[in-house]
Formats: structure tokens, sequence, C-alpha cells
């Protein structure tokens, strides 16, 4: 079989393995390093997206926590306006129903003063009437009987000591 | 005895006569260079099966590892801006390993053939011109040849020009070395067998004389260095000559 030179460049040879490493250049990079990268990328954009999740998972719970907290501050305010109100009112009520008490005692005590001072004159009146009944008796028991002076004088000490006694 | 070491075998001559190129040979040379395409393209694709995004398989980490070396090899020697080198760099070390290897298995290198790394030193050669002038522009690429005085032109055009001629030269050379010294031992080995074994007398030494059996052992040893490591290393230093010159010319950004 016939054979090349040993050592010597063979114009034929060298544009063939000149085409040759293209072609493999070719080759390779559609079956190694296209397949590879894309698959390279898909994982990358993958982990991209599982990062970006966790991320807006966080950004959520976060804002969820801060409603939360939002809301039990709100709940508290009201829960404290409630009870200062409620104790306002108490307080109120508190005070006026002292206040129409003092009132009504104050309307009792009146009623009561008055009621006094009605069964004085009262009381006055009828006494007055009785001193004119004894004095109508005694004037009687004068013109019965002779006076002298120690009668006289019994009399008036007796009169004095009725008026005392029934008054 | 007679050692007999022949350039690529011819298996058929085409017909007709090109000028210049004269006629095409289908050579041993050309012919193992498909089997080497093939090789590496069908383990690309065996690699690449079935590709998944999570829980990948053994033979895509090897994939993925293999990719990533490329990149950082190339990248972390040329820079970002060189990405598009690395099909290139990969296809050429790649290409160049195999064929290497490929003498293992008793076929004759298509490296062992200086025209592949002519052929591969001069689109280097190109690629480091086009860089050149990418970089310096015409004018500044033509007086960097008077440089540093106006005598020194025939020098540097020659210098230019070795550079791919040492690239081809260093690999053909180490690679085909590799198969005289080989072919060599097999020889000495094939004496030796038959001037011990010839000593038995009778038909039995002549029988046994006439087989080589100490060509068993000796040569898987010195193949560790002629194919396995000149074959990983010479594949690695034409990649990386290819990167360095041409990262070199680029000059910093």
């Amino acid at each position: 079989m016939a054979t090349q030179g040993l050592v010597g460049i063979v114009p034929w040879t060298l544009i063939a393995q000149i085409c040759n490493l293209f072609i493999q250049l070719w080759l390779i990079k559609k079956f190694l390093l296209t397949p590879i990268r894309n698959i390279l990328k898909q994982r990358q954009e993958m982990t991209d997206a599982k990062i970006n999740e966790a991320e807006a998972a966080k950004t959520e719970a976060q804002a969820i926590k801060a409603e939360y907290e939002q809301n039990m501050k709100e709940a508290k305010e009201k829960a404290n306006e409630i009870l200062a109100s409620a104790q306002k009112n108490a307080n109120n009520q508190a005070e006026e129903i002292l206040h129409e008490a003092s009132q009504q005692a104050a309307q009792m005590k009146a009623k009561a003063e008055k009621d006094i001072a009605q069964e004085k004159k009262k009381a006055v009146n009828e006494l007055k009437d009785e001193i004119g009944d004894i004095a109508m008796e005694i004037a009687g028991k004068v013109i019965d009987r002779e006076v002298n002076e120690a009668d006289h004088e019994k009399l008036i000490d007796d009169f004095i000591s009725n008026i005392g006694n029934e008054s | 005895m007679n050692i007999n070491i022949t350039g690529p075998r011819v298996f058929w001559t085409a017909p007709w006569e090109v000028p210049i190129l004269g006629k095409f040979q289908l050579s041993e040379t050309i012919l193992v260079s498909w089997l080497v395409m093939a090789i590496i393209t069908l383990t690309c694709i065996i690699l690449t099966r079935n590709l998944k995004v999570e829980n990948i398989s053994k033979r895509q980490a090897l994939a993925e590892f293999i990719v990533e070396k490329l990149d950082n090899f190339v990248i972390g020697n040329m820079g970002e801006r060189f990405r598009y080198m690395i099909p290139f760099v990969g296809a050429l070390f790649a290409t160049s390993l195999v064929s290497n290897l490929i003498s293992l298995t008793g076929l004759r290198s298509p490296t062992a053939d200086l025209s592949t790394e002519a052929g591969w030193a001069i689109v280097v050669f190109i690629m480091i011109t086009h860089q050149k002038l990418k970089t310096n522009g015409l004018g500044g690429y033509l007086k960097g040849f008077t440089e540093p005085i106006f005598v020194m032109t025939p020098f540097n055009i020659l210098g230019e020009f070795s550079t791919p001629v040492s690239m081809a030269c260093r690999h053909f050379g180490n690679i085909f070395s590799g198969i005289v010294i080989n072919a060599l031992i097999y020889g000495a080995l094939a004496v030796v067998s038959s001037a011990i074994l010839g000593l038995i007398p009778g038909a039995v030494g002549a029988v046994i004389s006439q087989i080589p059996i100490f060509s068993v052992g000796l040569p898987a040893i010195t193949s560790v260095y002629f194919d396995w490591f000149t074959g990983c290393m010479q594949a690695f230093i034409f990649s990386m000559l290819t990167i360095m010159y041409i990262a070199v010319e680029a000059g910093d950004e």
C-alpha cells in the first residue's frame, strides 16, 4: 500500500484537517456546550425564581405582621377608650346621684322645716285661743266672787303657772 | 531485523488532478481523524443525554464539570471578552487529546502527521494576526515589524512565522517521536526475545524464538510516558499557547 511522506505537509490533508477542526468545533458547540449552558441557565433561573419567591413570602409575612401589630394596637387603644369612657360615665352617674340625693335631702329638710313652722303657728294659735278661754274663765270667776288681795295674787300666780304648764 | 516506520498509508487516491494541491489522497490521517471526531461527538451526545435541572446524574455532573473547567481555562487566561474562543479551544484540545491517545489502540495518530498540526497552526496564526490587526490597526501592525530598529525587520518577519512553525513542530515532534521510540522498543525487544529464546535447543527454541515474548510488559510502561503523558501534555500545551498568544496580542483591556 502506498504511503505518504514520513515528515511532510500534504496540502489536501492539511485542508481536510482544518475543515475537521471547525466541524469538530461546531459539533462540540452543538452537542456539549449549548445543552450544558442551557441547563445551567435554567438552573440559574430556577434558583433566582426560588430566591425571589422566598423574598416575596418574607415581605408578605412582614406586611401581615405589621398589620397584625397595627390591629393589636388599635384594639388596645379602643379598649382603653372604652374603659376611660366607662369610668367617666360612672363618675358622672355617681355625681349625679349624689347631687340628686343632696337635693332631695335639702327638699326634705325644707319641707320638714316648713311643717315645723306650720305646727308651731298652729300651736301658737291654739294657745292663743286657750289663753282667751282661760281669760274668759278667769273673768267669770272674778265676777262670781269677791276678790281679795290674796286671792288676787293667787289668781295671777295660777294664771301664770297655767300658762307655763300649758304652753 | 528491520524496523519500518512509514508515513500515513493512503487508502484511496482521487483520479483527478487539482493544480498546486495535487491529487486528493484519502490517508490514514484523515480516516482516523473522522474516527476521532466520531468519538468526541458521541461522547458529547452521551454525556448530555437526559439533562435535568435537579437531581443530576453522574454523567451530567461530569459534562458540567468539563464545561466549567473549559470556561475557567479560557476565561481565566484570556478574560471575559474572549468568551467566543471557548468552543474553538475546546475543539482544539479535545481533538488533539483524543488524536494523541488513539495511538493506544494501535491506530496511527492523526497528530503523527505534520499536516494536521500545520493546519491547526495556520488557523491559530490567522487568529493571532487578526487579533494584532484588531488591537494595533494595520499601521501599528506593520510598524511593529520595524521595532526596535529598522534593521530588525527581516528577523521580526521570521519571528512572526516561527510562532506557528514552532507550535506545529513541537506537537508533531512529541507525538511522532513517541511512535518512533515505541517502534524501536518493540523491534529491540523482538531481537532480544529471539536471541535469548533461540538459545533453547531444538525445534522448540526455533518456534518460540519467533514470538517476541519480551514485548509484553515494558512497552506498556514506556507507553505511560510516550502516549499518555505526552499526549495529554501536548494537547494542553497547544491549547495553552493558542490562548496565550492571542491574549498577549490583545493587550490589556
